[in-house]
């Protein structure tokens, strides 16, 4: 298959796509995740079981990713098939919706669950009620 | 494992489980499946279902099965219902009910309270006859009073009443999206005191992290067989089952 020469402006949601989710050789578990939508927030949340809150690291990456790397508090042993698999990190990114007041995110961790509070910024004019 | 045991009584009852809000069905029917060391009796086949069959230890294991111990039945899905299949798949466990002369069937699932507070869980009764209020009074779980019900619960009740069948709905409260054992346990503890018997829990109480690790994937495809049954909705409903 010939890619055109702008095959990296095409967008990719119409290609067929793998869903690559655990990483074996990186010992990487992807965790679940949701996202809420409020009037004034979004909450962002993932399922971080057989984690500490100090070996959490969250950031914003320059794509306007919200990113998660989290080290599990032991290994993972997945004996599910034949092979034996070992996993020893979570880690996720999600793309952020554009209207995030980035400076005001805060984040909760409690019962193994990270809970991103992504407030809403509005821009725009106001209109003169008469 | 613990030494549980059946109370006699005349009731024939069926607990079926299959994956929903939180995974609260699954979690809690394996649980008591195990606990109670129930045997494994049938399957439930279809055309329409998933091609998906589990090896565990070398043996082959329909993704749906039947189990029975005394005057028990237990069923339980691993694979999420489809709504294509659903009416069919709940029509043919009432056929079951019919043939085996069962007198009543609980449903443990779960339901968003918008509370992820551990301390706040509870569990709901909502039963289509009228025969469970003494049970429900008696074991401390209140009725479930006000709400929308969609998708496979729903069908499953509207059945259960238009046959006569007795049904009882037992919602526990959990985190909808993620895998919620620890919800799992209330309902696991709730089903134990309707069916009057004794369930250890502590086995699932050590095993909460790994479980939910190990059934994202379920996790997964039980959300997107729930999406579609929300977009056959005609309008939106409250987050009752979602």
């Amino acid at each position: 298959m010939v890619l055109p020469q702008d095959w990296f402006d095409i967008d990719v949601s119409s290609l067929p796509m793998i869903k690559l989710l655990d990483d074996m050789e990186q010992k990487i578990l992807s965790p679940l995740s949701c996202i809420h939508e409020h009037e004034s927030k979004w909450i962002l949340e993932f399922d971080l079981p057989l984690v500490d809150k100090k070996d959490i690291n969250v950031y914003l990456d320059e794509n306007n990713a919200m990113v998660i790397e989290a080290k599990l508090k032991e290994k993972y042993v997945d004996n599910h098939t034949t092979k034996h698999f070992e996993y020893e990190f979570f880690k996720k990114s999600i793309k952020l919706p554009n209207n995030v007041d980035k400076k005001n995110v805060v984040a909760h961790f409690s019962n193994g669950r990270l809970a991103i509070i992504l407030p809403k910024i509005y821009k725009g004019n106001k209109i003169k009620i008469q | 494992m613990s030494k549980a045991k059946i109370s006699p009584k005349t009731d024939t009852i069926l607990l079926l489980g299959f994956p929903g809000n939180g995974l609260i069905g699954t979690f809690t029917i394996s649980y008591i499946i195990s606990n109670l060391q129930m045997n494994l009796v049938g399957e439930i086949n279809h055309p329409d279902l998933p091609p998906a069959l589990f090896v565990e230890n070398g043996e082959i294991i329909s993704p749906i099965r039947i189990y029975k111990k005394d005057n028990l039945y237990a069923i339980m899905s691993d694979i999420p219902i489809y709504p294509d299949i659903e009416y069919e798949f709940v029509n043919s466990i009432v056929a079951y009910c019919m043939g085996q002369k069962i007198s009543k069937v609980i449903v443990p699932s779960g339901i968003d309270t918008g509370t992820v507070d551990q301390k706040d869980v509870k569990t709901y009764g909502l039963a289509t006859d009228a025969s469970f209020d003494k049970l429900m009074y008696e074991s401390d779980i209140p009725k479930f009073l006000s709400g929308t019900i969609i998708g496979t619960d729903a069908t499953i009740i509207t059945t259960f009443r238009n046959n006569g069948i007795p049904l009882l709905m037992l919602y526990t409260s959990c985190h909808p999206f993620f895998p919620d054992p620890q919800a799992s346990i209330h309902a696991i503890q709730s089903l134990a005191k309707i069916l009057k018997i004794n369930v250890d829990t502590s086995d699932i109480q050590k095993r909460i992290d790994y479980l939910r690790i190990q059934h994202r994937s379920l996790m997964q495809e039980t959300l997107e067989a729930l999406q579609q049954q929300e977009k056959q909705l005609p309008t939106k409903v409250p987050p009752i089952y979602r």
